[in-house]
C-alpha cells in the first residue's frame, strides 16, 4: 500500500520537477529580466549601412538612480538615429554581468555601455575591448585603462561640497552619522574620504557610521541602531547618507522614533522622482546631484559610430538642491 | 499531537518545547544584557524597534507554522509578500484607492497564490517543495513585471495617509509601539485559534503526524490543505502590505530570503519540519529568538556578514538542541 502511495505521488513529482527544470532554465541564475531594442522609426528604408548596435550593461536595475540611467539611456537613443540598444540587467550579481559582456562579445556589437557593478567586470571589459569592441565605462570605474571612454561625476568633488555644506550648516560644530555605500564600490570610498577630509579640525564628529550597500532598508536598520546607541535628544544633529534612498530611510527610522525635527538630513543623487521629491516633501535638507551621464554615454557612442575618437575621461558636475532652491534648479557647483 | 478526547486546554499551557523555547529566548535576552551597548539595549526604545523589525517576519512565520505542521513547507512567502506589497502601493501610491480596498486587495492577492499553491499541493498531489518553489518564482516574476511594477520601486513623497497609518506608533510605558506589532500580535491570536481551538487545529496536526491515518480516520485533508497554503498566502499578503508601508514604497525586489527567516523562526522555537508537533506560541517564542539576536548584534555594530554567519551557528544549535532533547 505504502509503495503505490509513493510511486502516486512521484508522477506528480517528476512533472512538477520537468516544468521546474524548464522554469529554472530559463531564467539562467538571475541574468537578463530585461532585454529590449530600440529603433527609430522610418530606420528600415536607410538600411544600407546595419543599425549601430550597442551592448548596455546595467548592474542593477533595481536602484531608482540606475532605472533612471536606464530610462536616460533609452530615450536618449531613441532620440538619436539608427542606434539598436541591447539592455541585460545583471541584478547586482557579478558574475551574472560578466556573462552578459561575454554575451554581447559574442554578438559582436558595436560599442558596448557599461555601468559595472565593482572592479571584478576588468578583465572582461579588456577582453572587449581586445576583440576591438569601443566600450563605454558609466560610473563605477574599472581598473587599469583597456577601454575607450570613462564617464562620471566627480564623487569626490560630491564629497567635498557635501563637507563644506555641513561645516556651514552645522557653523562648524556638532554631531554626524555618516551611512556610507557599498565599501568595495568606488563612489563609496569617494565620497566619504573628501567629506571626511573636510570636516577634519572642525569641531564635527562623526558619532556613528556604518555600510549601507546602498539600500535604503539597510540603512533605516543601521539609522535605528544609531538612534539606540544615541538616544538623548540633540546627540544627532546631521544624517549623511551616501545616497538619497538612505537619507530618506534615515528619515523615516528618526520620524518613527519622533526624533526628525532635531536633525538634518543630507543625500547624493537629485533624482526627480526621488531625492528632488524629498526636497519638495521636507523630508531631506539637501540633496547632492550626482548626474547618470546616460545623455553624454549615448553622444560618446555616436561619436565612436561617426569613426571619430572620444576622450579618455568625461567628468560630469554637480548641483545642490535645497527647499529654497529646489523649484529654480538647484545651484551649480565647480 | 491532539488525540481524540484531549482536553485542548492542554496545550494553552506550558509544555517542556514551551520551556526550552523560553529558555532559548532567556539565553539571547542575556547575551544583550551582557552586550548592550552603553546601556542601549536597556532603552524601551530598542525593544519597541526590535519587535517593529520581527512584526513582518513574525506574520509570515504565524503562516508558515500551520503549512510546516501539516509537514509541508511553502517557499513562495517572500515573493508573494512581495508581490502583494507592490500591488498595496501600486494602489495607494501610484493610484488613489479607497485605502480599505487596497489593502483587502493586496491581502486577497496573497490568499489567492496560497490556494494555487494548496491546490497543486493538494488536488495535484506535488511536493511542497516543489509546488511552492514553483509560485516563489511566478509570484516574482509578477511583481516585476510591466503591467505591475516594471521592475521599479514605487513611491510617492510624502506618503499617503493610509501608509503612515501603518507606520503610527502608541506609547506604552514610555515606548513608541508600532501598530504593525499589534497586527503580528492579532496574527499570532488568529492562528492560535486556529490551531488550537478549532477542529482544523486537530486535522492539521492529525495530517502532519500521519496523513493516511488521518484520511482513514475521516480528516478532510485535501480540504484542509488548502485552507493551511491559503492561510500562508493571506498571512503572506498581510504581511506584504506591512513591509510595503514600513519602508514607503512598493519594492519588486523585496522579500528575498523571507521565506528562510520565516522558516527559521518556526525552527528555532520547536515545531518539526516534519509535521505533527510544535505550535505558533513557540514560533512567537522562535521569532523573538531570532529577532532580539540580529538586533542586538546592530546595536553593537556587528557587520551584516558576520551577523549571518552568528545566525547560522545559533539556528543550527536551537536545532541540535532540540533533537537531543527529543531522544532523551
Amino acid at each position: 500500500m505504502k509503495l503505490e502511495r509513493i510511486h502516486r505521488r512521484s508522477r506528480g513529482a517528476h512533472a512538477a520537477m520537468a516544468f521546474l527544470i524548464v522554469l529554472l532554465a530559463s531564467c539562467g541564475g538571475g541574468s537578463e529580466n530585461t532585454e529590449s531594442t530600440s529603433r527609430t522609426p522610418g530606420d528600415t528604408a536607410l538600411d544600407q549601412t546595419a543599425a549601430f548596435t550597442i551592448g548596455y550593461s546595467q548592474c542593477n536595475r533595481g536602484e531608482p538612480w540606475r532605472e533612471q540611467m536606464d530610462s536616460d539611456i533609452e530615450s536618449n537613443a531613441n532620440a538619436a538615429a539608427g542606434i539598436d540598444i541591447i539592455m541585460k540587467d545583471a541584478q547586482n550579481d557579478a558574475l551574472a554581468q560578466q556573462a552578459h559582456v561575454k554575451e554581447f562579445i559574442a554578438q559582436k556589437v558595436d560599442c558596448i555601455i557599461i555601468s559595472p557593478k565593482d572592479t571584478s567586470l576588468t578583465q572582461v571589459v579588456a577582453d572587449a575591448f581586445a576583440a576591438g569592441i569601443p566600450v563605454i565605462v558609466l560610473d563605477r570605474k574599472v581598473e587599469g585603462d583597456k577601454f575607450t571612454t570613462f564617464i562620471g561625476a566627480d564623487n569626490r568633488v560630491i564629497g567635498a561640497a557635501v563637507g563644506k555644506w555641513v561645516i556651514e550648516q552645522l557653523n562648524g560644530e556638532g554631531t554626524v552619522v555618516e551611512l556610507r555605500g557599498l565599501s568595495s564600490s568606488t563612489p563609496a570610498v569617494e565620497r566619504s574620504e573628501p567629506f571626511r577630509a573636510a570636516i577634519e579640525g572642525t569641531g564635527i564628529a562623526i558619532v556613528y557610521d556604518a555600510d549601507m550597500e546602498w539600500l535604503g532598508d539597510k540603512a533605516r536598520e543601521k539609522m535605528q541602531a544609531a538612534l539606540a546607541r544615541l538616544p538623548e535628544p540633540g546627540s544627532i544633529d546631521l544624517v549623511y547618507g551616501a545616497n538619497d534612498p538612505a537619507a530618506i530611510a534615515a528619515y523615516y527610522a528618526a520620524k518613527d522614533a519622533g526624533r526628525d525635527e532635531e536633525m538634518l538630513f543630507v543625500g547624493v543623487d537629485a533624482l526627480p522622482h526621488e531625492g528632488i521629491e524629498a526636497v519638495r516633501a521636507g523630508i531631506l535638507d539637501a540633496t547632492f546631484e550626482y548626474p547618470n551621464g546616460a545623455k553624454e554615454a549615448i553622444e560618446t557612442a555616436l561619436m565612436i559610430k561617426r569613426g571619430e575618437q572620444p576622450p579618455g575621461t568625461i567628468t560630469l558636475g554637480t548641483r545642490l538642491y535645497t527647499p529654497e532652491n529646489v523649484d529654480s534648479g538647484g545651484k551649480t557647483i565647480e | 499531537m491532539v488525540k481524540v478526547g484531549e482536553s485542548r486546554l492542554k496545550h494553552l499551557l506550558p509544555t517542556r518545547e514551551v520551556a526550552f523555547a523560553l529558555a532559548a529566548l532567556g539565553l539571547v535576552l542575556i547575551l544583550g544584557v551582557a552586550y548592550n551597548a552603553r546601556g542601549a539595549f536597556f532603552a524601551a526604545g530598542t525593544h519597541a524597534d526590535a519587535f517593529w523589525a520581527i512584526a513582518g517576519f513574525g506574520i509570515l512565520a504565524c503562516g508558515m507554522t500551520i503549512v510546516i505542521l501539516t509537514g509541508g513547507i511553502d517557499l513562495s512567502v517572500g515573493s508573494v509578500a512581495a508581490l502583494c506589497g507592490v500591488l498595496f502601493a501600486l494602489m495607494t501610491m501610484k493610484n488613489d484607492w479607497p485605502p480599505v480596498l487596497a489593502v483587502a486587495a493586496a491581502v486577497g492577492a496573497g490568499a489567492a497564490c496560497g490556494l494555487v499553491n494548496g491546490i497543486l499541493v493538494a488536488a495535484l498531489r506535488l511536493q511542497p517543495f516543489i509546488a511552492t518553489l514553483a509560485m516563489m518564482a511566478f509570484a516574482r516574476g509578477l511583481a516585476k513585471s510591466d503591467m505591475v511594477s516594471e521592475g521599479a520601486k514605487i513611491q510617492r513623497m510624502p506618503a499617503p495617509q493610509v501608509v503612515e497609518w501603518f507606520n503610527t506608533r502608541v506609547d506604552i510605558l514610555g515606548a513608541k509601539v508600532s501598530i504593525g506589532v499589534f497586527i503580528f500580535l492579532g496574527c499570532f491570536a488568529l492562528t492560535l485559534f486556529l490551531l488550537q481551538a478549532l477542529r482544523f487545529g486537530r486535522h492539521i496536526y492529525a495530517i502532519g503526524d500521519n496523513a493516511e491515518a488521518a484520511r482513514l480516520s475521516g480528516v478532510p485533508v485535501r480540504k484542509t490543505l488548502i485552507i493551511a497554503y491559503t492561510l500562508c498566502g493571506l498571512f503572506a499578503g498581510i504581511a506584504g502590505v506591512l513591509f510595503t508601508a514600513m519602508a514607503r514604497q512598493g519594492d519588486p525586489d523585496s522579500g528575498i530570503g523571507y521565506e528562510l527567516t520565516a522558516i527559521a523562526m518556526v525552527v528555532v522555537g520547536g515545531t518539526s519540519l516534519m509535521g505533527g508537533r510544535g505550535g505558533v506560541t513557540l514560533t512567537l517564542l522562535g521569532a523573538l529568538t531570532i529577532g532580539y539576536l540580529k538586533k542586538i548584534l546592530d546595536i553593537n555594530r556587528v557587520d551584516t556578514a558576520e551577523q549571518l554567519m552568528i545566525t547560522g551557528g545559533i539556528i543550527v544549535l536551537a536545532v541540535l538542541l532540540q533533537s537531543l532533547r527529543r531522544r532523551s
